[in-house]
């Protein structure tokens, strides 16, 4: 049953919000359009709704949108979920509050409200989400979504519900949504976001809590996840999911479908800069032949999906810190550069049937460079946070999780 | 023979003892410090004006004009208390056996310039005022009394030296009084001293250098910080750290309770309007509460609202050279 309810609003209450002075300074420039174009909340309302459905409207586009087409869009649908958030008047406790929990980084909303700027990661997920639900309700009568740590703007999922409502594509009766996120400040932007889009239909439930302990009531058909960083590192993202997925139904669904992570070891400068210097943007169809041609691909160091997290067993290590066994790796030989190579981990992710993301499309893919492991050379001040190792070792990884989540790698 | 002091400092801080001494009309002079005029020592010297009490100049290259005066006002004792100089075996002489020093510790450990801060982050709990005969090894002579002063827990270097300037008169009447009841006993200093059971080398309070108020989140705990930072509050700018380019200034830091596991010491925990700026040391966390930057002093969490230091960032990264 939906808890939260949208109030009433006539046209001559207009969006004048009072904001904080933190949050005012932080995204002046929308407020700024939003009192120039002084509009009631009826047509501030009508502007948003219209922003995320257009962005919608190219991402499933016959025809493929231009990357300026869909950075206008996507900025546009920023902005005005940035105003929105600016009526739900967040104080600035709420608004600037980050920190690491037991399982993750558990961020602000000021600093995630960038995410429904990320396209490609919003195409890829919208994409395989969309083919999940249109491949479950050809069968199915309704369909409940859970999507655990969705943020102050779940953007994975308000502007596709956004998109349905505009097509009369499905409506609230076919698809009910759990939004869950232990962030107090993300939960009161979010209802104010859902109330503003007038999406109300959708909401199963809105609720503040641990996504890594929350337990649902009800059967879930199709679990989201967003909540990463590039390197599968930061966030609580394998917590999260190793904990939920038990609640997903017998035919039930989690997207992304599977995630690949991988190992190389590169050359810095080559990959992170001369490769883009010439970039419009970083995205996967634009990387270079030579820099590919450099890479030492070392290999997947995790595979995660259903099956691999109903299965995957924690280890409590001495001090308490719990990691799960990943992939073990051979360190190739005869690669004379080895010593100035760094590792770089970076993520491929299927959403759904073929959607999803590949490197450097979006933050989350994105290769992060690892500076403590070093393979045929030495640190300077060798410290106990250095991994250091030889060609033709082999080398077992662990995913630790803990508040800093991320690849242990280990000599066997 | 009733005893006539040279009061030999450089700092108002002083004051207390000249008092104790101007009311038991023992004060002969005040012998300052050969330095260029700083506020501390101007206003040392405006009082002692005010007060018609007369002043000498220690000269560095010669002890002989300053004995002269000192015989010309009938001193015949000395005592010296924040005074930079080491006197010479010539002065020494002069007072025959009445040449005391003041040194806030127990001696023989934390002999040296610095006494103070180099307690004051080693976090001890009670700091010792001793007065001991002075002689040509620094801080090395025989002990003639001493008085223990707790330190607070949000003691700073500065708040300490206040304490201490406070209870001068009180050890100066202390072994006035053991002098008076015959009761006084000259103690030589031991070579070494006792620590947790065993016998071992005394520390020595040399004058601290920038890398000694640096912090190293790898290997400092909470406590260290948080006492790095209040030994070097205020006149030694606060305990160092790294962030990005440059060299950040911490004040003030509390300890907190932290049970996270697997995070790198230096890593921010959390950043909070109320609980403030959280850093991962190796045994819990600090808060970081008082940062002296170029552009101003801030609180923990303004610093790094302003910085754009985020929970799950390390204050001072892995070096990116390899790249």
């Amino acid at each position: 049953m939906e808890k939260h309810q949208t109030h009433s609003v006539t046209t001559a209450d207009y969006a004048d919000p009072k904001v904080d002075q933190l949050l005012k300074h932080t995204v002046r420039n929308q407020l700024e359009s939003l009192l120039k174009a002084k509009l009631t909340t009826a047509q501030r309302q009508q502007a948003l709704t219209q922003s995320f459905t257009e962005a919608m409207t190219l991402i499933f586009s016959t025809t493929q949108a231009t990357h300026a087409q869909l950075s206008a869009a996507f900025e546009a649908m920023y902005e005005q979920a940035v105003q929105s958030m600016t009526q739900a008047q967040l104080s600035e406790e709420l608004l600037t509050r980050q920190y690491i929990s037991p399982t993750g980084l558990i961020m602000s909303p000021i600093n995630c409200r960038h995410t429904i700027k990320d396209i490609y990661r919003i195409q890829g997920y919208v994409k395989g989400i969309d083919k999940a639900v249109r491949g479950m309700l050809s069968h199915k009568k309704s369909l409940t979504i859970l999507y655990p740590a969705c943020g102050p703007f779940a953007p994975l999922l308000l502007p596709l519900l956004s998109y349905y409502k505009e097509q009369h594509a499905f409506n609230g009766e076919q698809i009910k949504v759990l939004f869950v996120d232990t962030h107090p400040g993300a939960i009161v932007s979010l209802r104010q976001l859902i109330s503003d889009l007038q999406l109300g239909e959708f909401v199963a439930d809105i609720i503040e809590e641990d996504a890594t302990t929350y337990e649902p009531q009800e059967s879930i058909d199709l679990l989201v996840l967003e909540a990463m960083q590039h390197g599968f590192t930061r966030e609580g993202q394998l917590a999260i999911a190793k904990h939920l997925v038990k609640f997903l139904a017998m035919d039930g669904w989690m997207i992304p479908h599977s995630v690949s992570i991988k190992g190389m070891m590169v050359h810095g400068e080559t990959e992170f800069n001369q490769q883009w210097k010439d970039a419009e943007y970083c995205h996967s169809g634009h990387l270079q032949e030579s820099a590919l041609q450099e890479r030492v691909e070392l290999g997947e160091l995790m595979r995660i999906d259903k099956s691999a997290l109903l299965q995957m067993q924690e280890l409590a290590l001495e001090d308490g810190v719990r990691v799960v066994a990943a992939n073990t790796i051979t360190l190739p030989t005869g690669v004379e550069d080895m010593p100035e190579r760094i590792l770089a981990v970076y993520a491929q992710i299927t959403t759904f049937d073929g959607e999803g993301l590949d490197q450097y499309d979006s933050g989350i893919t994105h290769p992060k460079p690892d500076m403590s492991f070093y393979v045929d050379a030495k640190p300077r001040e060798l410290d106990h946070m250095h991994f250091v190792a030889n060609s033709g070792d082999t080398v077992q990884f662990y995913y630790q999780l803990s508040g800093m989540p991320g690849f242990v790698p280990v000599k066997v | 023979m009733e005893s006539k002091y040279a009061l030999f400092s450089g700092s108002c801080l002083c004051l207390a003892a000249v008092q104790y001494l101007l009311q038991r009309g023992q004060l002969g002079c005040v012998v300052l410090v050969e330095a260029e005029p700083n506020p501390d020592l101007v206003q040392l010297q405006q009082f002692l004006h005010h007060h018609q009490i007369p002043m000498l100049q220690y000269k560095t290259e010669s002890d002989d004009a300053l004995i002269a005066e000192l015989d010309r006002l009938g001193v015949n004792s000395g005592l010296v208390y924040l005074f930079r100089h080491k006197v010479r075996s010539k002065l020494i002489d002069y007072f025959a056996g009445r040449f005391l020093n003041i040194h806030p510790s127990a001696l023989p450990d934390y002999r040296g310039p610095m006494p103070v801060f180099w307690q004051l982050k080693e976090g001890a709990e009670t700091i010792r005022l001793t007065l001991h005969e002075v002689t040509e090894q620094l801080d090395g002579g025989a002990i003639a009394t001493h008085i223990d002063l707790p330190v607070h827990p949000f003691d700073t270097s500065q708040c300490l030296h206040q304490k201490i300037a406070q209870m001068v008169p009180a050890l100066l009447e202390q072994f006035t009084q053991q002098q008076a009841a015959g009761t006084l006993t000259w103690q030589a200093q031991s070579e070494d001293i006792e620590v947790d059971g065993e016998r071992c080398e005394p520390r020595y309070a040399a004058f601290v250098q920038v890398d000694d108020l640096l912090i190293d989140w790898q290997r400092h705990t909470s406590s260290e910080i948080v006492n790095l930072a209040r030994a070097a509050n205020a006149e030694l700018g606060g305990a160092r750290f790294k962030f990005r380019e440059g060299m950040l200034q911490l004040m003030q830091a509390s300890s907190m309770d932290c049970q996270l596991t697997g995070i790198k010491p230096g890593t921010v925990l959390e950043l909070d309007r109320v609980k403030g700026l959280l850093v991962k040391t190796k045994d819990g966390a600090v808060r970081l509460d008082t940062v002296l930057t170029e552009q101003g002093i801030f609180d923990g969490y303004r610093f790094a609202i302003l910085f754009g230091l985020e929970p799950g960032l390390a204050v001072a990264p892995t070096s990116s050279a390899r790249m």
